[in-house]
């Protein structure tokens, strides 16, 4: 009689908005649930190695009555950092910046609003992509729906679902870590 | 009055782009280079006021590039800055003992940014 190997339980950790995860371990997996949030993947297949982000920049425009009313803006500064975060994590670990392959998923416009905050951050997320020069394999962005991202970052394998936008999190830019906030200290 | 010359050490071509519209703002003349490597080379036959370096870069990362620096005499004075992503006290003390002038953590505030840079430019 043939048996089919049972696969191993996996690792599974769900990457909350503000945060860069990164493992090489063949079991992990990482999930998340997008509306207008962002979520880069980086896989380095030379290193076996791979990480996963999630966040919301943009906002939505203070007046209504301004020259641009529909436009949301982004925080470029804190954008770069949180992206230029997933990079070191995975340099750190052993991966090398010229083998990173990307895939981009979110931002999507969930409320049906004028005020396109995911295209925002997907804008904002493949700039930087193209910017660094890392290799993007693979988008899924912008509509109306939500999205589950589930990460093997080991082997680099994606699987993503459109799924009912009350699973999606509330549109809340990522607040700024306390401690980086800039500060500087001379020795 | 001369202009403070800044060159600025970051393989990440966004944040490059952040720094020099920040610093030029400001009335600083902003060179760059994308890594330790590339800046010794451009320090090899130019001279600025202040340097400042990421840490996490390829072929010769910020700890390298202070410690090359200040091998020799010709920038053993120079004001080096880190910027980084890093705030572990333990990467803080490398860079202080390889000879950086000071560390500033990202996301950097323009103000506090421009604020360092007068303070130790010569």
């Amino acid at each position: 009689m043939l048996h089919t190997p049972i696969e191993p339980a996996r690792n599974r950790t769900t990457v909350m908005q503000g945060q860069a995860l990164v493992s090489a371990d063949p079991r992990a997996e990482f999930s998340t649930v997008l509306g207008s949030c962002v979520a880069l993947c980086l896989f380095d297949p030379g290193a076996n190695l791979g990480g996963m982000n999630h966040f919301l920049l943009a906002e939505p425009p203070r007046h209504d009555t301004g020259p641009h009313p529909d436009a949301a803006t982004i925080d470029e500064h804190f954008g770069t950092y949180l992206m230029e975060l997933l990079v070191n994590h995975m340099l750190v670990r052993g991966g090398s910046k010229a083998r990173l392959k990307a895939r981009l998923y979110g931002g999507a416009d969930v409320n049906r609003t004028t005020m396109r905050i995911g295209e925002a951050n997907a804008d904002f997320a493949r700039g930087f992509v193209n910017r660094e020069g890392i290799e993007l394999l693979a988008t899924d962005l912008g509509g109306t729906s939500a999205r589950r991202v589930d990460f093997r970052p080991a082997s680099g394998q994606v699987r993503c679902r459109h799924v009912n936008d009350s699973f999606a999190p509330p549109d809340r830019p990522t607040i700024r870590p306390a401690k980086a906030t800039g500060d500087v200290e001379l020795f | 009055m001369t202009t403070t010359r800044i060159l600025t050490v970051d393989d990440s071509p966004s944040m490059r782009a952040l720094l020099n519209h920040a610093l030029s703002a400001h009335g600083f003349d902003v060179v760059q280079a994308e890594d330790g490597m590339a800046a010794l080379d451009w320090l090899a036959n130019n001279d600025v006021d202040v340097v400042i370096t990421d840490i996490n870069m390829p072929r010769l990362d910020g700890f390298g590039l202070i410690e090359r620096l200040r091998e020799g005499t010709r920038h053993r004075d120079r004001p080096i800055l880190v910027l980084s992503t890093e705030s572990s006290e333990d990467k803080k003390a490398r860079a202080r003992a390889a000879g950086a002038t000071g560390w500033i953590i990202k996301p950097f505030d323009p103000a506090k940014l421009v604020a360092a840079v007068r303070r130790v430019a010569h």
